[in-house]
């Protein structure tokens, strides 16, 4: 077995010697232009960056950068970027295409690396660590080296993101340097805890040449890895752990497999075609000079180069029948019987920004290309169109779809090959027009069009209705070009699909985690009841009876750090009881509402079981910053606030990120008649309910001289607040201040500020009062915030203030026209009880969360037990509905679950639910009879 | 004797889950056979008892339920659930197709309850499920015996539970024991084992079953090696232990404690057949309240048995004559058989030198009279088992002739179920006052029954009033709210009544039975159903004080 210095020098060898063939082949793209190079980059890199935080402050380093074409890209995102790589030759090389190109070169370093770990990186230096398509060709032992590695150089709270394969397949000999390796997703997750790393997740990427990697049955990922808590272990340690069923064999002789002499060949051959005869008589030579082969078949290539005059051939016949000619013409008569709006897309043509299309000939006839991607296979796309849809059908959710949505159009290939085998609809969705013309002129298609059952062309601005049409229950396909060409596009296409289908056959298990105390505890009830009313299964955490403990820690603990470790330990062992409840009773999506008592621990330990979680922080991010902390440990944050709060928590970690203001629940926040008594109690011509934040006492000292209560707690006992503060300034329930807002003619309502005197000028988002005061027709008067307008139309919807003495007048005012504020409450309460509602909210909520997460969700579904026996139960309706209702309760896939509405119901009892009660029973006297001892005798 | 279905065509009985069950079912499927000559007898029993069945006479089919599965399919929940089900399914459509024409099912459970409502057989006998799945016992002999093994009428009751699970199928003409077929194959083995004990004694061969169903009724080891050394020693026996292979642990101290040639396990080397040919070729059993009991007395082989702890001679008792049955007479006795015991004191009333000198005296003929030297009547009751005229199992106690506390109870309550259950005529001594008043008919004497009697008379006053109600179109609501407001706060009282006094128990227990069993909903029907029962309830109330003066 070689040492790691000699698969070093392997490597930096074999690399040298490519880099000099012909870099572009080898390491970059060889298809696109070279004037593509650093946009691939970019676009790759993206990739590998995406939902992670980085600033100016930061650094990055690449391991395997080739000739650096994703490091621009990196530059613009951190502080200091190095490029490590193994060829000097690529560094070379890579200095020279960056001077070339007029890349600013101040922020990124080119190093030659030793080849087997970062040794020239300092320890705990950097904040990012990266590789794409360049691990999987390493020996594993390398590898596992630099596995191994990546714990030293990494910085406290940084991360590395590494490109490799999944997959089952024979790794090649520890030489080879060029095939690629793959590992299953359990040797990576050993590995990488052997290496002192913590796996946090696993994304598909899309790659180069993703047709042929599917068709290897390798799934090209990246892994991000955190710094874990162990020490880094052994590199030998970690490669056996790569290498379950024993290490990689090296082969004898020369590193140049034949596979390298194929891939050369096949260069070689399309380079011939393009009519690039120089560089392909140079690849030629390469063969011929370092991949001598005896075994290798080269009929193939050969029968391809004879093929070239016929398929000049036919791309002459193209390019005389495309445009309006006759193909288009058929087609497009059955486009506008059975797709009206696309043909009125079609008419319009391309849109801004869509890359042009190409058509080029194969074999079997015309094939569409977008820049360097073929859309469909460059050279056989019937067999290739049969080969994927034997694939797309092998998987059982696809199979057993009962419409199957496959984005991108193509020239229509794999869409024949999909009507030939699947009985049932089909639809598609295009996202580029252009392309969809160009295969309207060239092939004939009309069999497709009169057997989708949908054809959409989508862009961004019209998603959401283009999808309208299609079944919740269909499965989505996306084939690899379109990701390629429109990934962001195509992203979004999902997600709203997704989003709508998850609301109508999504049931996950949600837990919503209310805080110890405060504003916020209301609202964990709110949500919980909206979630209820939208039909979820939901369950609501009240954590509330733990806040005495708070209190008592409080009491006994002076000073401020001891009580801050004890506060934080006994957060922690609510945590603990926390998880033990998720583990007695299972959830798929966790909403913890701001100030939710769980640990990073906790939230950490859910997230690995699969539990999605949630923050709604419905808290001023700048002055409660816990988020900075925790944001990383939630799949996805919910702000009341936008702009810089939503990129400061990104930046903290969050990959979701969004903006969803606090509402109204029209079952508690409702107008209410008052008797006469009660009227007297809670009713004023002024009031406001709420603490005494220092701008509320600031701005109300002014107010003494007017018929004003003040409701709530942290009111100081000095005039004029003896006066104006009630029944001793004690903490109020929900039903009370809906007697206030009700009897009140102006409801003030004054955001706090800790900071600022009176109303903050830079105030930006809506309290939930605001929201409640309108659902309950209560007029009111408050402060101009940046978000107010977009929830309530001010002077119409809701009156506002500007200032203190915007206020005085205010009040003036509104007292004296009592039918005024009585038309803006009215029109403020429509508003929000049609806007507003928190199960407005959660529904947006749900459905964000489905946007991203509907094929997570839908899994874990699927995994559920129940899925199982609904399948199972199929043999008896009645078995099959029970099952599917209790589970849509949420029950627990036991007995006891399946029956709980028959124990629970009354009348005439079905054949079923007597068998089933049967079976209830049966168990019942079985364990009687276990506890009583019963034997066998007697 | 009043029956309810006499003529049956195709009968299923159902009784799943015991072996003793089994057995203590034979003298009423020979009756039913005896009394329907052409009828087809299916025996439902689980899966582990299907092979004894083979041996009881007079089954024609017998249909096993593999519980074991459904329970391993129910414990593995998730999909097993469905297993279970799909498993369940097939079974009852398996069931449903053999158009059954009568059913009994002695056995309490509710899944049987269920099972008996989802085969859907016109007649039955036993327990069964209305359409809301909520049980109901339809003949007055299981509501009998479901009131009888309550924990607290148990001993106020003498009648064998294999009688009331023969006159729930309204059979009269029974043999007087429990029956099995010796199959010649099986009693070639018990022979052969006998010959290979290589016992020196020459004296009777004694079975002894040491092993049973809980902890708290089986005597203890030690006792049971006094008792066999007696045995081996002063009265030349040769002993036999029996028991199940699961029953090693207990049997292997006796033995190792005995150390004596004349002492041989059969213990796991016999099978249900042979262990009944086994017992057959003894002359007597000594045992528990066990499996083996039954199977002894139906092989002909007297039992000398303890009753101990939970276990209460009169209920499960040898069902032959001339068995001897030891009942300890202790406060806590016959205790709950849900609870276990920590301190079985029950144990230490019998001696292992009563339990030798009554096994061996059985061997030599019937044991009639015990002294109390030899027995102390204070802390155990031995009795003898006999039929009584109607051919009712029954025990004579012969220690005490006198009788216990509870027998005047037990004797009373036996000839009124005969009487009003059965229409049997039992022996009446004249009354002793004139009842001028519905108010004042019972005796003083038993604690709380005047006042169920009266509130037996008060309901009846009350379903008299209720039908004129229903009857009067203008009768206002509230006065209709009020009656069944008084209804139950008067169905309450008896129910309480029954609790807070022992001897009216099982009064109280069959008033609550029947109305359970209540049919219909059309409101003079229930009316008069439930002023039948308070009737049935004031007179059982009369008749009972009467059978207590006379005893």
């Amino acid at each position: 077995m070689k040492s790691l210095t000699e698969l070093a020098v392997t490597m930096r060898d074999d690399w040298d010697r490519r880099v000099q063939h012909d870099y572009r082949f080898w390491i970059a793209n060889e298809i696109s232009p070279q004037s593509l190079l650093w946009e691939e980059g970019a676009r790759d890199f993206a990739q590998m960056v995406a939902g992670l935080p980085f600033g100016p402050d930061m650094t990055a380093v690449e391991i395997g950068c080739g000739v650096g074409r994703m490091l621009p890209a990196a530059a613009a995102k951190f502080g200091s970027v190095l490029g490590l790589d193994v060829s000097p030759r690529a560094i070379a090389k890579g200095h020279e295409l960056q001077r070339a190109a007029a890349i600013n070169q101040g922020t990124i370093s080119l190093a030659v690396s030793a080849g087997t770990d970062l040794g020239v990186v300092a320890a705990s230096s950097i904040d990012f660590v990266w590789s794409f398509a360049a691990l999987p060709h390493m020996p594993t032992r390398v590898f596992a080296s630099y596995l191994c590695d990546i714990r030293r150089v990494l910085r406290e709270r940084g991360c590395a993101r590494l490109q490799v394969f999944i997959g089952l397949q024979d790794n090649p000999a520890e030489s080879d340097t060029l095939r690629v390796r793959a590992y299953t997703e359990r040797s990576l997750k050993e590995a990488v805890e052997k290496a002192g790393l913590r796996l946090t997740g696993i994304a598909q990427v899309a790659m180069p040449l993703q047709e042929l990697l599917e068709e290897l049955y390798l799934q090209p990922v990246v892994i991000t890895l955190e710094a874990g808590d162990g020490s880094s272990g052994s590199f030998e340690d970690v490669a056996a752990a790569l290498l379950p069923d024993g290490p990689e064999v090296d082969s004898a002789g020369t590193s140049c497999s034949d596979f390298e002499a194929w891939l050369a060949l096949n260069y070689a051959d399309r380079l011939y075609q393009g009519g690039d005869f120089d560089r392909a008589r140079s690849t030629l030579e390469y063969v011929t000079q370092y991949c001598k082969t005896t075994e290798l078949d080269v009929r193939d290539v050969l029968e391809r180069l004879t093929q070239v005059s016929a398929t000049r051939q036919m791309v002459a016949d193209i390019e005389a029948c495309a445009g309006d000619g006759e193909i288009y013409r058929a087609n497009v008569e059955v486009l506008k019987r059975r797709f009206p709006e696309v043909w009125e897309q079609v008419k319009i043509g391309s849109l801004p920004g869509e890359p042009p299309i190409e058509i080029k000939a194969s074999i079997d006839g015309p094939v569409l290309w977008s820049g360097s991607t073929c859309l469909d296979h460059p050279e056989k796309p019937v067999s290739a169109g049969h080969a994927w849809a034997r694939r797309t059908l092998n998987d059982a959710r696809i199979a057993q779809s009962s419409q199957l949505v496959v984005v991108g159009f193509g020239c229509g290939y794999h869409l024949e090959s999909l009507f030939e085998s699947r009985s049932q609809p089909i639809a598609c969705i295009e996202t580029n027009i252009s392309s969809l013309r160009r295969a309207l002129e060239v092939r004939d298609l009309r069999a497709i069009l009169e057997k989708l059952s949908f054809l959409a062309v989508s862009h961004s601005n019209s998603l959401e209705c283009s999808l309208e049409g299609l079944k919740p229950d269909s499965e989505v396909i996306v084939r690899p070009q379109s990701l390629v060409i429109s990934g962001e596009l195509v992203h979004a296409v999902t997600k709203v699909f997704n989003k709508q289908r998850g609301r109508t056959s999504l049931h996950p298990r949600i837990a919503v985690l209310g805080p110890l105390q405060g504003g916020t505890l209301p609202i964990m009830h709110y949500t919980t009841s909206a979630l209820h009313r939208l039909g979820q299964r939901v369950r609501a955490i009240d954590v509330s009876s733990f806040s005495s403990g708070c209190d008592a820690i409080s009491k006994l603990m002076h000073d401020d750090i001891r009580r801050n470790i004890c506060q934080q330990t006994y957060v922690e062992m609510i945590s603990s009881i926390l998880l033990e409840t998720f583990t007695e009773k299972p959830i798929d999506i966790l909403i913890c509402m701001a100030q939710a008592p769980i640990s990073a621990r906790a939230l950490t330990e859910l997230r690995r079981k699969g539990v999605i979680t949630v923050l709604w922080f419905v808290e001023d991010y700048l002055r409660f910053t816990y988020w900075k902390e925790f944001a990383k440990c939630y799949d996805y944050v919910f702000t009341i606030q936008k702009g810089d709060c939503i990129e400061a928590i990104r930046r903290a970690g969050a990959t979701h990120v969004h903006y969803l203001p606090t509402g109204c629940d029209p079952e508690v926040h409702a107008p209410t008649i008052l008797t006469p008594e009660e009227r007297a109690r809670w009713g004023s011509p002024v009031s406001f309910v709420g603490a005494g934040y220092h701008n509320r006492r600031q701005t109300f000292a002014r107010f003494a001289n007017l018929p004003f209560k003040i409701w709530g707690t942290e009111w100081p006992a000095m005039k004029p607040f003896d006066r104006l503060v009630q029944e001793s300034g004690r903490r109020l329930a929900p039903d009370e201040y809906i007697k206030i807002f009700n009897s009140s003619d102006i409801n003030l309502n004054l955001h706090s500020s800790s900071e600022r005197d009176g109303v903050d000028p830079t105030g930006d988002f809506v309290n939930p009062r605001t929201f409640e005061l309108a659902a309950c027709g209560a007029f009111q008067l408050v402060d101009e915030r940046a978000l107010l307008a977009e929830c309530f139309e001010p002077g119409r919807e809701i009156a506002t203030f500007s200032s203190v003495s915007d206020l005085k007048d205010k009040i003036a005012y509104y007292l004296e026209h009592p039918e005024e504020r009585q038309d803006i409450a009215r029109r403020g309460r429509e508003r929000a009880l049609r806007e507003h509602t928190y199960e407005k909210r959660l529904d947006e909520m749900l459905t964000t969360i489905y946007a991203s997460s509907y094929q997570k969700l839908r899994q874990r579904e699927q995994e559920s037990p129940w899925a199982e026996m609904i399948q199972r139960a199929s043999f008896e309706p009645e078995l099959k509905e029970r099952c599917e209702r209790a589970n849509a309760r949420g029950e627990e896939p036991i007995l006891d679950g399946l029956i709980a509405d028959i124990t629970m119901g009354e009348g005439q009892l079905t054949d079923t639910e007597q068998k089933l009660l049967f079976l209830f029973h049966v168990r019942k006297q079985i364990i009687r009879m276990e506890h009583e001892g019963a034997g066998v005798r007697n | 004797m009043k029956k309810r279905h006499p003529n049956k065509n195709k009968v299923l009985l159902v009784n799943i889950t015991r072996l003793g069950d089994m057995l203590q079912a034979t003298p009423t499927i020979a009756g039913i056979k005896q009394e329907n000559p052409d009828c087809h007898t299916t025996v439902l029993v689980e899966k582990q008892f299907s092979d004894i069945c083979h041996i009881l006479p007079h089954i024609d089919e017998v249909v096993s339920l593999d519980l074991s599965f459904t329970c391993r399919s129910l414990a593995a929940e998730q999909v097993g659930i469905i297993e279970a089900y799909q498993y369940i399914s097939e079974f009852v459509d398996k069931l449903r197709a053999d158009n059954f024409d009568y059913c009994l099912n002695m056995s309490s459970s509710a899944y049987t309850a269920l099972l008996l409502r989802l085969l859907k057989v016109p007649r039955t006998g036993g327990w069964t499920a209305d359409e809301e799945g909520y049980r109901l016992i339809e003949s007055e002999w299981a509501r009998l015996f479901a009131t009888s093994v309550h924990y607290q009428n148990r001993q106020y009751n003498s009648l064998n539970l294999v009688d009331m699970f023969r006159c729930s199928a309204d059979v009269e003409q029974h043999p007087e024991k429990l029956l099995v077929n010796i199959e010649s194959s099986a009693k070639r083995h018990a022979e052969d084992l006998i010959r290979s004990a290589g016992f020196t004694n020459t004296g009777p061969i004694i079975a002894v079953q040491a092993g049973a169903s809980q902890a708290k009724r089986q005597w203890s080891p030690t006792l049971f090696v006094e008792m066999v050394k007696i045995l081996d020693r002063e009265y030349n026996a040769r002993v036999i232990l029996t028991g199940s292979p699961k029953e090693i642990s207990i049997v292997q101290p006796i033995l190792n404690g005995c150390q004596s040639n004349n002492v041989f396990s059969a213990v796991g080397k016999t099978s249900i057949p042979q262990l009944a040919a086994l017992l057959k070729e003894c002359q007597v059993l000594v045992t528990g309240d066990t499996g083996p009991m039954h199977i002894s007395v139906a092989a002909g082989t007297p039992v000398v048995a303890m009753f101990l702890a939970s276990a209460y001679g009169f209920e499960t008792g040898p069902y032959s004559a001339g068995n001897i049955v030891l009942q300890p007479v202790i406060g806590c006795g016959p205790c709950n058989p849900n609870k276990s015991c920590s301190r079985p004191d029950c144990h230490e009333t019998i001696s292992p030198r009563l339990m030798a000198d009554l096994a061996m005296a059985r061997t030599a003929g019937e044991v009639t009279e015990l002294s109390r030297e030899q027995a102390d009547p204070r802390h155990v009751m031995v009795y003898r088992t006999t039929f009584d005229r109607h051919g009712f199992c029954d025990m004579q106690p012969i220690n005490a002739p006198e009788g216990d506390e509870f027998s005047r109870y037990r004797n009373a309550y036996r000839k009124l179920w005969l009487s009003d259950l059965g229409g049997f005529e039992v022996e009446r001594t004249p009354q002793r006052h004139s009842k001028s008043s519905k108010l004042n008919i019972v005796d003083p004497g038993i604690e709380g029954l005047q006042e169920i009697a009266n509130c037996a008379y008060t309901g009846q006053q009350l379903m008299r009033r209720l039908r004129e109600l229903i009857l009067d179109v203008r009768a206002p609501g509230a006065a209709l709210q009020r009656i069944n407001g008084d209804i139950a706060s008067l169905d309450r009282s008896i129910e309480e009544l029954g609790f807070n006094y022992g001897p009216i128990g099982s009064l109280a227990k069959m008033f609550l039975f029947a109305k359970e069993n209540l049919s219909g909903s059309d409101p003079l029907s229930l009316a008069s159903q439930m002023d039948s029962i308070y009737g049935d309830l004031g007179r059982r109330c009369e008749r009972f004080s009467d059978f207590y003066q006379e005893s």
